[in-house]
């Protein structure tokens, strides 16, 4: 991989990015879990025993991660958990987005009235940010794999 | 040096671990209307599909007396299933069984309010609080309380399994009410009126509203 692409200082922007976009969906989640919990049944893809101990957990653990990120502490641990979250809901989306059903992301919280088809477009965008998100962690894995001593 | 794959493993399991124990504690001392059972009291299979609307002259005959020993039970069990479809075409005005679980139309709710059969709103409680159907129950089916709120409504008006109740949320693709009708339903109660068009329909027609939890 190209040398600036593991540079320390762009290691540093991808870290602050991911933490700071933990930190801020984390807090709506943690303030209202049963909110959480309708937006992740809207998937229909979680089973129904897992539905509320999921929307109980992942905001607290976005949040871990997030200060980790921020605070430069188990980046690597950090950065894996933050990936596999990202991977379900990139996946969540793309099979909620290949049947035309429209649903609420439930990122940030819950977002107000919309019509079907500004949801579908809000879904193309969430997904579109999530896959960045997703290279910035690669780009933080990449760079912690070579870390020298 | 590069990490150890166990150190890194270790660290993952730990912040997993760590964001279970939080959840514990913070789900614990959360308020009522925040906390969230970790097992789910509602049959949370895929997202419902509409149920089938119920003409406005069904909905005027619904207030009658309830004969005594008519109580859900497990060892009364009451028709919940709708009417199988005939395979050959019925005509408009053969008997049909009545579905358990039926929408109806604004015209219908405010008809049922005004004969006083009681509501059900399943909306999350800071929103019944902020206004709602004049004597509706809150009952929202994402809290914790839910069962608790249902045990008060059913102590208050004691409805009989064939009574009729009216359930609503925020209209458009909120399920909330269907949530809630089913949940009755497999409680014993076969006569659940769904409002689907739901509060917001209710404050476009200028109906009356109440504030204020309950």
């Amino acid at each position: 991989m190209s040398r600036w692409l593991l540079h320390p200082r762009l290691t540093l922007l991808a870290r602050l990015a991911l933490g700071v976009t933990f930190i801020l969906a984390a807090l709506p989640k943690l303030a209202d879990p049963p909110s959480l919990a309708k937006a992740i049944w809207g998937y229909q893809l979680v089973p129904a025993l897992a539905l509320n101990p999921m929307a109980l957990v992942l905001p607290w653990l976005e949040l871990l991660c997030g200060l980790a990120l921020l605070a430069g502490a188990w980046v690597r641990a950090a950065a894996l958990w933050v990936g596999t979250l990202l991977l379900a809901f990139v996946l969540g989306l793309a099979l909620n987005l290949a049947q035309q059903r429209p649903i609420d992301c439930g990122c940030f919280g819950t977002a107000g009235p919309r019509t079907e088809a500004e949801r579908l477009a809000d879904m193309r965008w969430d997904l579109l940010r999530d896959l960045g998100l997703l290279l910035l962690v690669a780009q933080v894995l990449a760079a912690t794999a070579q870390r020298k001593p | 040096m590069r990490l150890p794959w166990h150190s890194t493993t270790l660290r993952v399991l730990t912040l997993g671990a760590i964001a279970l124990l939080a959840a514990v504690v913070a789900n614990r001392v959360a308020a009522p209307s925040r906390r969230l059972a970790w097992r789910s009291a509602l049959a949370l299979g895929p997202a419902p599909a509409s149920p089938p609307v119920v003409p406005e002259h069904r909905v005027q005959p619904l207030p009658q007396p309830s004969p005594p020993g008519s109580e859900p039970s497990p060892q009364n069990p009451k028709p919940l299933a709708p009417a199988k479809p005939a395979p050959t075409p019925v005509p408009e005005q053969a008997p049909t069984a009545p579905a358990p679980i039926t929408e109806i139309s604004s015209l219908a709710a405010w008809q049922a309010f005004q004969a006083g059969l009681p509501f059900l709103d399943a909306r999350r409680s800071g929103e019944f609080t902020e206004g709602h159907l004049p004597g509706a129950w809150n009952t929202p089916v994402w809290e914790a309380d839910l069962e608790d709120r249902l045990l008060d409504f059913k102590a208050q008006h004691r409805p009989a399994a064939g009574d009729a109740i009216v359930i609503y949320c925020s209209g458009g693709e909120c399920r909330d009410s269907q949530l809630l009708a089913e949940k009755l339903l497999a409680q014993g109660y076969f006569h659940l009126l769904i409002y689907r068009e739901g509060y917001p329909d209710w404050v476009a027609r200028n109906h009356p509203v109440e504030k204020g939890g309950r």
